[in-house]
C-alpha cells in the first residue's frame, strides 16, 4: 500500500554496543533475583501477605459489603423510610414496607414500620456509601468485608436475611 | 389609624377597595380576609399556614399565618384579619420570619422525630415550614421529655383512619371537617394547653362517616393517616395525574398517584362546581378495581386465550355475516367510545342497521329501577357509573324484552370497572364482550348464555382519554394516567386495525 505524500520520520535510535551485548544484562537480572531470595528466605522480609491465612486490616472508613444492623431485641433498625433507595445513584436498592406485628414490637411507633423485603443488587452497587450517609436510623452500614466474590449472579442479590447482622461498630 | 384615609373611604364608597401585599396591589370585596385575597391572587403559598383551609371555617388556632401590616404594632393573623382599604401587608419581613420561627419551635418542642416512619413525610406542612423557617436545633432537651399520649400513639379510629396524637399540631381542621362538611360531629378536642387531645365523640362507634379519607387530606401533618395507603409508598416516588373518579355519577375531580403504572391512591382535586376539596371513601378506594387480579387482560376466543388477529378475524366475519346486530353499552363507556362505535361499526355490518342501546348498571338488587339521586347530603350518588347522562343523550335504554328479540350477534361494551349490570339474554348465537371484564362477570353471563364467543379486552378510565357527563350535566374530559396491560387496547385501535384489514381485503378482490 502506498502512503502517498505523508512524510515519516524514523524515531528509533540504533542500539549501543553495550546493549547489543545482552549477555551483560543476564547476570544483572540474576542478581536482583538473588537479592529478593535472600531478603525473603533468610531475612524473612516480604512485600506480600499470605492471603487467606493473613488479611490486611483496612481503614475504618473502608466501604465493603452492606449490612443492616439489629438492635438488642434482634429487630432490624431499618424502618423502611426509603431514603437509601431514594439517594442511591445506582438504583440498586429495592424496599417493600409493611406494618410490623404489634406483638413483636416492644418499642412502639419508632418500629411500627419495617421492611418486608430489602434487596440490594450488589452487581450494580458502586459502593459510594450514600445509603449509609442518608440513613436516619443508622440501619444500613457498609462493613469492612471485601470478600464479595460469588458463584452466580443471583447470589449477588442481597436480601434482608443476608444483610441483617448484629454487629457493633463497623463489622 | 390615619383619619384622612378613613374619610376618603367614606366619601368614595364606589371606588375599588385596594390592598397591597408585598408591593402587589390587589382589589377585594369587603369581608374577605388577607389570606383569602392572597389565595385569589395565587400568592397564598407565601403565607405559611396550618389551620386555614379554604373550604372550612376560620379558626385562627395555629398563629403560623401572622403577617406584618403597616401601621399596626403587632403581627396580624392573615387568615382571620379582614382586608381593609389601603392596607399594606408584608408576608416575608424579618419580623414575620422570626414569628414563624417561634411558632415552629413551640410546635416541635413536643413533636416526635417520626419522619422516617411517618406517611406524611414528603407532603408534610410541618416538615416544609421547618425546613424554610424553623430552627435547626431544639432548646427543649432530648426526646425522652417529650409529651406522649400513651393511648393514642397508633390508634385506629376506624378501619380507614389511624390517629397518632403525638404528631398532632392542634389545628382542629379535622374537628371542623366533621362539624361543617359531613356534619357528623365525630371528633372533638378535650382538655387544654399541653394536654389538649383529639378524641372521638363516641369511642365505642369510631368514625363512621363516608368521607373519612378527607380527614387524612385536611390534616397538615401525619396525625391522621389513611390506612389503605399506610406504609404502601413514599409520596415522593408518586407521579400525579389529574383525572375523574368513575365511582359514581358525580364525577369528582381527582389526582391519580401512581408509580410504574401501579396506582397507589386517589386524592381529591379542587373543583368548586363539583366536589370542592372532597371525595368519598368508596370512590377513593375504587382504584383497587382497576388492579383486580381477575381482570381479563388477553383476547379470548371460544374459551381460550388467543392472538388478537385470530379474534379480530372472527369478529369481523361475524359482523359481516350476521343478519341482525345489537350493541349494548354500559353507562361507564366514554362519550367518545359511544360516538366512535356508533359511527364506524355500521360500515362493517352488511346485514342492515345495527341497534345501539345502553343498559345502566345500578348496584341495587333491582336493576330495572334506574334511579339516580343523591345518596347523602354531600357528594355520593346512587348511580355508580360515571357517564349515564352522556350515554343516555345519544342512545335509548334496553329492556329485558328487547334482549329476547335479538338472537344473532350481540356485543356488550363495558367501558370501565363498575359492576356489570344484570343482562338478560335469549339464545344469541354470537356473543362478544368488549371492554373491561372480570372472570366473575364471564361466569355470571355464562349462567344465562353459554355462547360467549370472544372477549375483546379494553381499557378503563385511568388507561384512556375521553369524557364523562356527570349527574348535573357537566361534561369533563380526562387523559390516561397509566398505561394499560400489554394486550388491552382502546377502541379506536381495534377499529382501525379491523378497518385496514377490511379495506386491504376489498382492494385485493
Ligand atoms: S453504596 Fe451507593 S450504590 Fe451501593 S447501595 Fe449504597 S447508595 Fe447505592
Ligand atoms: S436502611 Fe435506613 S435509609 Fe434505608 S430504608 Fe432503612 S432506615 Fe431508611
Ligand atoms: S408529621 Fe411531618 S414532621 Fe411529623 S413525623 Fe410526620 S412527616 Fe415528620
Ligand atoms: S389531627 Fe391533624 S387535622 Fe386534626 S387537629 Fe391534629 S393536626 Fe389538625
Ligand atoms: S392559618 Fe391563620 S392562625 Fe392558623
Amino acid at each position: 500500500m502506498s502512503t502517498g505524500n505523508i512524510k515519516t520520520t524514523n524515531v528509533s535510535r540504533p542500539y549501543t554496543w553495550k546493549e547489543r551485548l545482552y549477555l551483560l544484562t543476564i547476570p544483572k537480572g540474576f542478581l536482583v533475583t538473588l537479592r529478593y531470595f535472600i531478603r525473603g528466605f533468610f531475612l524473612r522480609k516480604s512485600n506480600t501477605i499470605s492471603y487467606p491465612e493473613e488479611r490486611r486490616n483496612y481503614s475504618e472508613r473502608f466501604r465493603g459489603m452492606h449490612f443492616i444492623s439489629l438492635d438488642e431485641n434482634k429487630l432490624e433498625n431499618c424502618t423502611a423510610c426509603y431514603l437509601c433507595q431514594t439517594v442511591c445513584p445506582a438504583k440498586c436498592i429495592t424496599i417493600t414496607a409493611e406494618e410490623r406485628d404489634p406483638k413483636e414490637n416492644p418499642v412502639g411507633v419508632a418500629k411500627e414500620k419495617r421492611p418486608k423485603a430489602f434487596d440490594i443488587d450488589a452487581l450494580r452497587c458502586c459502593f459510594c456509601g450514600m445509603c449509609e450517609e442518608a440513613c436516619p436510623k443508622d440501619a444500613i452500614k457498609m462493613s469492612r468485608n471485601y470478600e464479595l466474590a460469588v458463584h452466580t449472579r443471583e447470589m449477588a442479590m442481597y436480601d434482608l436475611k443476608h444483610l441483617s447482622r448484629e454487629v457493633k461498630n463497623r463489622g | 389609624m390615619d383619619l384622612s384615609n378613613t374619610d376618603t373611604t367614606k366619601t368614595k364608597t364606589k371606588a375599588p377597595q385596594q390592598i397591597t401585599i408585598d408591593g402587589q396591589s390587589l382589589s377585594f370585596t369587603p369581608g374577605e380576609t388577607i389570606m383569602q385575597v392572597a389565595e385569589r391572587a395565587g400568592i397564598s403559598k407565601r403565607i405559611a399556614h396550618f389551620c386555614y383551609h379554604p373550604s372550612l371555617s376560620i379558626a385562627g388556632t395555629c398563629r403560623m399565618c401572622a403577617v406584618e401590616v403597616e401601621k399596626v404594632a403587632k403581627l396580624m393573623t392573615s387568615c382571620s384579619t379582614p382586608a381593609t382599604n389601603g392596607m399594606v401587608v408584608y408576608t416575608n419581613s424579618e419580623k414575620v420570619k422570626a414569628s414563624r420561627n417561634g411558632v415552629m419551635e413551640f410546635l416541635l418542642a413536643n413533636h416526635p422525630l417520626d419522619c422516617p416512619v411517618c406517611d406524611q413525610a414528603g407532603e408534610c406542612s410541618l416538615q416544609e415550614y421547618n425546613y424554610e423557617y424553623g430552627p435547626s436545633t431544639s432548646r427543649f432537651g432530648d426526646s425522652e421529655e417529650k409529651r406522649v399520649f400513651e393511648n393514642a400513639t397508633t390508634l385506629k379510629l376506624s378501619p380507614l383512619i389511624t390517629l397518632n396524637m403525638n404528631r398532632c399540631i392542634h389545628c382542629e381542621r379535622c374537628v371542623r371537617f366533621c362539624a361543617e362538611i359531613t356534619e357528623t360531629h365525630e371528633l372533638l378536642m378535650v382538655n387544654r394547653g399541653h394536654h389538649k387531645e383529639l378524641t372521638l365523640a363516641d369511642p365505642s362507634k369510631g368514625l363512621t362517616s363516608d368521607y373519612q379519607g378527607c380527614l387524612a387530606d385536611v390534616c397538615p401533618v401525619g396525625a391522621l393517616t389513611f390506612n389503605d395507603f399506610r406504609f404502601k409508598k413514599r409520596v415522593w416516588f408518586l407521579k400525579q395525574h389529574p383525572s375523574i373518579c368513575d365511582g359514581c355519577s358525580r364525577g369528582c375531580n381527582i389526582e391519580v398517584h401512581s408509580e410504574d403504572d401501579i396506582v397507589y391512591r386517589y386524592t381529591p382535586r379542587f373543583n368548586q362546581e363539583i366536589n370542592k376539596h372532597w371525595m368519598c371513601d368508596e370512590g377513593r378506594l375504587s382504584y383497587h378495581r382497576g388492579h383486580d387480579k381477575n381482570r381479563i387482560v388477553a383476547p379470548y376466543f371460544e374459551g381460550h386465550e388467543c392472538e388478537w388477529h385470530t379474534l379480530l378475524a372472527d369478529f369481523t366475519k361475524s359482523l359481516k355475516s350476521s343478519k341482525s346486530a345489537l350493541v349494548v353499552f354500559t353507562t361507564d363507556a366514554t362519550s367518545e367510545e359511544v360516538a366512535t362505535l356508533t359511527s364506524l361499526l355500521p360500515q362493517l355490518h352488511k346485514g342492515g342497521p345495527i341497534n345501539f342501546r345502553y343498559i345502566s348498571s345500578t348496584p341495587d338488587e333491582n336493576p330495572n329501577e334506574n334511579q339516580d339521586e343523591n345518596q347523602d347530603q354531600l357528594l355520593r350518588r346512587k348511580d355508580k357509573t360515571p357517564n349515564r347522562q352522556g350515554v343516555a343523550s345519544k342512545l335509548s335504554p334496553i329492556s329485558e324484552a328487547d334482549f329476547q328479540s335479538f338472537n344473532d350477534l350481540v356485543i356488550i361494551f363495558k367501558g370501565s370497572t363498575s359492576k356489570l349490570p344484570r343482562l338478560a339474554f335469549s339464545s344469541s348465537k354470537h356473543l362478544y364482550l368488549w371492554g373491561v371484564f372480570l372472570l366473575e362477570d364471564l361466569e355470571n353471563i355464562r349462567a344465562s348464555n353459554p355462547n360467549i364467543r370472544g372477549v375483546l379486552p379494553g381499557v378503563h378510565t385511568l388507561e384512556k382519554s375521553g369524557s364523562y357527563t356527570n349527574c348535573d350535566g357537566i361534561t369533563q374530559t380526562f387523559t390516561a394516567a397509566i398505561r394499560p396491560p400489554k394486550l388491552c387496547v382502546p377502541v379506536e385501535r381495534i377499529l382501525s386495525k379491523i378497518l385496514t384489514t377490511v379495506t386491504a381485503e376489498g382492494e385485493a378482490k
